[in-house]
């Protein structure tokens, strides 16, 4: 078992490695973030090389959300449209193994990902004669963290439906957006349209709110430390809870997608 | 070894959903130690078949097994089973060598390089290992086909028209690996649209017809579906019987087709006559001539493989 999940994990790794379309996309948003870190190499400010600090830290950790993301997708979507799983599924290595290599995989590179741009955040605050400050761990543990959830969702979309709609569905149609919409009707029916057809598609949002995966779960409580980049002792609860919910949320994903890939027709 | 009975799979294509057969209650049984082969013309199953007995494809109705289990998906007992798919469905990104290591590797033993290299070397693969497979022609992604399905040597093995896109010398070199392999006591299915090569190794075969099985019988029964008729070359120069049939002269030498039930009246004839015979043999029928005979719907033909041989047909 170890060796097909040591072989499966190599074999996804170099696909990452080799893949054009996350290099281009690694590229694009590395020389943005670059372009972004040069004026307050001109400053003298200390505030604003901070601002600037917390701005770039903060833009690749939404990038490295994306590219969780992307390779969750890219991973099972390519496989399932090249037809390659004939050849793993007609050895003896069964799909919750691969899936498994495939999720553990794609955790690896999002850890190594993260761990470059903690060390960037480091070696900026350096370069800048800045303190080294705590939440730069906190908030790349915690990207980290929710990158495993982003993945495990991917995964599960691309294996239930076409990778474009998997990338709609996860960008638009997800948890956030349904949030507004019943914050919007909740508003319409407090303001005196209390209608039934009202009532019910704020249900409706609400149960897809609920349902539907949340990127940061502890959001409120985590605002201040992705701002100020401070952690205060009782706050990193709140990386364990994150953690918590995103294996959960995990855990559930792998075994829905695990079920739609053995319920295929044609591999 | 290999049982499918009354396999029916149904797709649904196109905008409106049409419903397609692409196989019709196909029943096959394939033997231990069988090289079994499955022949048919394009579109007509043979691959949708293959892929039902691998369990990569879940049939409509029927029932598949393999060595006594239900074929699930990287189930146990494909730690004896090999697969060479007729569409290059490999990990392109990786390269030659490399993709040759993740496919023995899956087998849950370690391969040492040593085996590699050997098995890269004999397909004649050694200078192009650091090659991905996105940019192999056809033939060399087949031989990484074929070094990872021989690398462990399976008990079982399914290949889907192996030798497509292969190179004469390879082609021999493969034909006698395979009859190697099938020596040593390992079951062999193989689609195949080269009669002559399935002539050469199968010993069953299996014609297929838009998802229906026409015939399946041992492929020497099927080289004597025709075999009613004795070909005789003799000597004479006045009149041949009546009963002789394609009567071709050359000078003295008379060739001609015997109907089988009047074979003792020939004999008595050139006993009687003391006209010299040269040659009296079955009239041997070609897997290719059997073949269109069956697909084109020559009743008599299939009646005869039916009655005479025990020939199961659907």
């Amino acid at each position: 078992m170890t060796e097909l999940l040591k072989a499966n994990i190599w074999a996804d790794v170099t696909f990452y490695r080799r893949s054009k379309l996350l290099l281009a996309f690694m590229l694009v948003f590395l020389l943005l973030t670059a372009l972004q870190s040069l004026p307050p190499l001109f400053m003298d400010s200390g505030v604003q090389s901070f601002n600037s600090l917390q701005q770039i830290v903060s833009d690749l950790d939404f990038f490295l959300l994306i590219l969780a993301g992307g390779m969750g997708l890219l991973i099972i979507s390519s496989h399932l449209r090249n037809r390659s799983l004939k050849m793993v599924f007609t050895k003896p290595c069964p799909p919750e193994l691969w899936l498994l290599s495939a999720y553990l995989s794609a955790a690896a590179m999002a850890l190594f990902l993260n761990l470059v741009v903690l060390g960037s955040g480091v070696l900026l605050s350096v370069l800048w004669h800045l303190p080294v400050r705590m939440g730069l761990v906190f908030v790349s543990a915690e990207t980290f963290a929710v990158s495993l959830g982003l993945i495990a969702y991917l995964m599960l979309l691309a294996t239930v439906i076409h990778p474009a709609l998997a990338a709609i569905v996860a960008l638009i149609f997800n948890a956030d957006l349904f949030y507004q919409f019943d914050v919007w009707t909740k508003a319409a029916i407090r303001s005196g349209n209390s209608s039934i057809a009202l009532r019910m598609i704020e249900r409706l949002f609400h149960g897809l709110y609920i349902l539907l995966p949340m990127v940061y779960p502890f959001d409120k409580q985590t605002q201040n430390i992705h701002t100020s980049l401070r952690v205060m002792s009782g706050e990193w609860k709140y990386l364990l809870f994150s953690l918590g919910y995103t294996l959960a949320l995990s855990a559930f994903c792998y075994c829905v997608s695990l079920f739609a890939l053995k319920r295929k027709n044609h591999i | 070894m290999i049982v499918a009975e009354d396999v029916h799979v149904h797709f649904r294509t196109g905008l409106f959903r049409r419903r397609v057969r692409a196989l019709d209650g196909v029943t096959l049984e394939v033997r231990d130690g069988d090289f079994f082969a499955l022949v048919g013309q394009n579109g007509a199953g043979k691959s949708t078949a293959m892929y039902c007995f691998l369990g990569l494809l879940r049939p409509t109705s029927g029932n598949v097994q393999i060595m006594g289990q239900v074929p699930e998906l990287g189930a146990r007992l494909y730690k004896n089973v090999a697969f060479l798919p007729e569409e290059p469905h490999y990990h392109l990104y990786l390269t030659v060598e490399e993709a040759t290591r993740y496919y023995s590797s899956l087998y849950g033993k370690r391969v040492s390089d040593k085996t590699v290299d050997e098995s890269l070397e004999r397909l004649g693969l050694a200078q192009f290992t650091t090659l991905p497979l996105a940019q192999c022609s056809k033939g060399m992604k087949q031989k990484v086909g074929i070094a990872q399905c021989l690398i462990h040597e399976p008990r079982v093995l399914f290949l889907d028209e192996p030798t497509r896109g292969l190179d004469p010398l390879i082609v021999r070199e493969f034909r006698e690996t395979l009859r190697e392999i099938h020596q040593r006591g390992a079951t062999i299915v193989m689609n195949s649209h080269v009669l002559s090569e399935i002539e050469m190794l199968a010993n069953r075969v299996a014609i297929i017809d838009r998802g229906k099985v026409v015939v399946q019988d041992e492929l020497h029964n099927l080289l004597t579906l025709n075999q009613e008729l004795y070909r005789v070359v003799f000597e004479g120069n006045g009149s041949v019987p009546e009963y002789l049939t394609a009567v071709e002269r050359t000078g003295h030498l008379v060739r001609a087709l015997l109907p089988k039930a009047r074979l003792s009246d020939f004999v008595e004839l050139v006993r009687t006559s003391g006209m010299l015979l040269h040659e009296c043999s079955l009239k041997k029928t070609s897997l290719e001539e059997s073949f269109f005979n069956l697909v084109k719907g020559d009743a008599t033909l299939t009646e005869n493989a039916n009655g005479n041989h025990g020939v199961s047909v659907s």
